[in-house]
């Protein structure tokens, strides 16, 4: 069924790129509801990312169709945490997921980001130092998260929320670790492995540690991040509005 | 006290694991005491079956006659030598594509009565194993899966009947529990947990959920069995089901022979954050205020521990054994008293416990050796979203959303039941994940997130030993013995492991 509906549309309508499937009165705000349980936990509750893309951009990583949107939600996006909603969701729902997310299209200031992305580049390497802890490609640290697809994976009202407040919001599994040893030397460092008995974890200047708890005065997790919160000094608006261009446009593929 | 587990496992050895809760009391306690806290610290893997089937492996295994009997995902099941962990049989039914579940395609174990094993399959059947060989005796449906019925717990064996709960509370049915004759497969009774009363308007109680997911408990003296119930129906708009919603987030004594409820008390009235009281009703007696009452103990998912009078369910004692901000209390009569301003929302209101509550659904264990109730518990709070949503038949019906999951550390509390004051707690760094084994050797087993198994010691909640398994352990370890040796045994990740002393 679910097939025959993606395959008809597909073979009906070859040129309908973006325009929204026709709004039955009533879909998108049913599609709201269905939103809010199944999507919201990533996307946000206005649709306008979070953990997951941004959906109010009007453009998306899998396609603009609204097939590519039915495809996606229907059987998610392998290698990311999009997971696949056939079964849970029945494809009447999704058709008016669709019409949903084509109705807050365009309706974010998230578009409105004014930066030079070449210049953004130049202070990520260089004025900002995100080099010494991030990866784009095969180029930087692997301290921090990979950025490597950033601009698919988050919002910019995400990422300017990460730069400006680097606690807002830690990656799962960077949290971080702090260690006093039996010599009452401080360690810390970003998380690799932290459980109940152990702790795994790389420094700032990259360097690999590990500790079992019985073997140290203590360790501990934080929910916060190492990154400096001082970018919003450091930083001029326009610096700022040009690395969030940068990092907006890191999408793979680099 | 020993005499009295003597006297409530008539049919149980020390050395076995028959039943869910090892006796029916669900103390999950084991007699054995050559694993102890002197010896633990030599305690070594002696075999291990990597059951090659990925999922949620939440299963008791139940061990007697040498063998030992696992449940898996996605309705397998096994039958292992207990000594060597070599397969004897295997059980394997396909799940209909239509099956819808909320939290994976889990199954918690066998029940036995003689030579004969029951199970629930996803697709809500009850199906009877003939133990030595693994052949299907006979199978009934519980009720029709694609009107979102299904089942995931271990049954509880009665006398001559089979006491299966079901899932399926987000999917708009109306919850139960049922008997079954062992020998031939037909429905004694049936208790329906959503009664069709003004607790609820309109119509609502026809899709109120009430599931009934884990095992209950039985008490032979009074001859009552002891049955928790989940969450009403959808679960966080209230508006569609106002009213108390009888028998949701309550715990059920039900007459073994009739099914007739002899007493209810319901937790949590009119629930909106999914606070389904279905964790294992312990039956224990207490000393309290001079006077021995026989008692049924539970830590509610609402953040509360409840002692109740078993005889008659009344409240005998109740304590916040987390943070909660939902209640200022329960009053005499057991009800809460509910802070204002607590319920979901459209834009969202912050409650403490979260979903997952205080403590879930994970066995928990209380030794008759220390007088302690053992369980795990979180201390966590959440976003919880009101949404609407249309009913439609066999489909997830939550009307809900929740945030996104907060940083949180969990526990492994011990409680005093006579008093609810904690005797100790060990801290883990995420929510628990596993269930919880007491034994005679002064030890409490329970697995973690991050794959450790952990003993702990009863008295102290000292870490006395712990071994990486390499798997997120959810299920409950127990512990048996065979030979002269004792054993744990722990499904962690797709493999089933024991561990021993070494051999003289």
């Amino acid at each position: 069924m679910r097939l025959a509906y993606i395959l008809c549309i597909a073979a009906l309508c070859p040129a309908q790129d973006v325009t929204p499937v026709a709004d039955h009165s009533g879909d998108a705000e049913t599609g709201r509801w269905t939103f809010r349980i199944f999507c919201a936990p990533c996307h946000g509750i206005r649709a306008d990312g979070g953990r997951g893309p941004d959906l109010t951009l009007g453009t998306y990583s899998a396609g603009d169709r609204d097939e590519d949107l039915a495809r996606v939600i229907s059987r998610g996006v392998p290698g990311t945490e999009m997971a696949a909603y056939a079964g849970r969701v029945s494809d009447e729902e999704i058709r008016r997921l669709v019409a949903y997310i084509r109705s807050v299209a365009h309706t974010s200031d998230n578009t409105s980001i004014r930066g030079d992305i070449a210049a953004g580049e130049t202070i990520f390497w260089n004025k900002g130092g995100c080099g010494q802890c991030h990866r784009t490609g095969t180029k930087g640290s692997s301290i921090g998260p990979d950025l490597t697809r950033v601009g698919r994976q988050r919002s910019l009202a995400y990422l300017r929320a990460s730069l400006l407040q680097p606690d807002a919001d830690v990656t799962p599994g960077y949290a971080t670790v702090t260690v006093v040893t039996r010599d009452g030397k401080k360690i810390v460092g970003v998380e690799r492995n932290f459980d109940n008995f152990s702790a795994q974890f790389v420094d700032l200047s990259g360097k690999y540690y590990s500790f079992e708890r019985e073997d140290v005065i203590s360790m501990k997790r934080e929910p916060r991040s190492l990154m400096p919160s001082t970018y919003g000094q450091v930083l001029n608006e326009t610096e700022v509005n040009d690395l969030l261009a940068f990092l907006s446009s890191l999408r793979g593929g680099r | 006290m020993k005499l009295l587990v003597v006297l409530t496992c008539t049919v149980a050895l020390a050395q076995d694991w028959t039943s869910y809760g090892k006796n029916t009391f669900g103390w999950r306690y084991s007699e054995l005491d050559q694993i102890n806290t002197k010896t633990v610290m030599r305690l070594t893997p002696q075999w291990m079956y990597q059951t090659n089937v990925p999922g949620k492996n939440e299963t008791t295994p139940l061990v007697f006659g040498g063998m030992m009997y696992i449940t898996g995902p996605s309705n397998n099941a096994w039958a292992l030598d207990a000594v060597t962990g070599r397969p004897i049989w295997s059980y394997k039914k396909a799940a209909p594509a239509g099956v819808n579940l909320c939290c994976g395609q889990v199954n918690r174990g066998f029940a036995v009565h003689g030579n004969t094993l029951f199970k629930v399959d996803l697709q809500g059947t009850l199906v009877a194993l003939d133990a030595k060989s693994g052949t299907v005796l006979w199978e009934s449906t519980l009720e029709d899966y694609k009107k979102g019925y299904s089942a995931t717990s271990a049954p509880l064996v009665v006398k001559n009947l089979v006491i299966t709960g079901m899932a399926g509370a987000e999917f708009g049915t109306r919850g139960f529990i049922d008997a079954y004759d062992a020998e031939t497969g037909k429905r004694v009774w049936r208790v329906n947990t959503v009664a069709a009363d003004a607790s609820w308007s309109g119509d609502s109680w026809k899709r109120g959920g009430g599931s009934t997911w884990i095992t209950g408990t039985y008490d032979p003296s009074l001859n009552l069995i002891y049955w928790g119930t989940g969450n009403p129906g959808p679960d966080m708009d209230g508006e569609q089901r106002r009213g108390d919603n009888l028998y949701t987030c309550s715990l059920l004594a039900i007459d073994a022979d009739t099914g007739k409820i002899k007493w209810y008390f319901q937790f949590t009235p009119h629930d909106l954050h999914d606070w389904d009281a279905v964790g294992d009703p312990v039956l224990t007696d207490l000393v309290m205020n001079g006077r021995t009452v026989k008692a049924v103990i539970q830590a509610n998912r609402n953040g509360f521990f409840y002692a109740l009078d078993r005889t008659n369910g009344k409240v005998l004692l109740s304590k916040a054994y987390t943070r909660i901000t939902w209640a200022d209390g329960i009053d005499s009569d057991g009800r809460p008293v509910p802070i204002a301003g607590q319920e979901p929302t459209e834009e969202g209101k912050r409650t403490c416990p979260g979903m997952g509550g205080g403590h879930n659904w994970q066995a928990t264990a209380y030794s008759p050796l220390t007088g302690l109730y053992y369980f795990t518990s979180a201390e966590k709070c959440m976003l919880f979203y009101r949404t609407k949503q249309a009913f439609v038949e066999g489909q997830w019906y939550q009307a809900s959303t929740i945030g996104r999951d907060e940083p949180g550390n969990g526990r492994i509390d011990a409680i005093d039941p006579k008093t609810g004051k904690l005797a100790w707690y060990f801290e883990t760094v995420s929510s628990p994940a596993g269930g919880v084994l007491a034994t005679a050797g002064g030890l409490v087993f329970v697995g973690d997130a991050e794959g450790y198994l952990i003993a702990l010691d009863a008295r102290t909640g000292k870490a006395l030993w712990r071994f990486q398994t390499g798997g997120t352990i959810i299920a409950p370890p127990i512990s048996y013995a065979l030979n002269g040796r004792q054993y744990i045994a722990v499904a962690a990740g797709q493999t089933m492991m024991t561990f021993s002393l070494p051999k003289l």
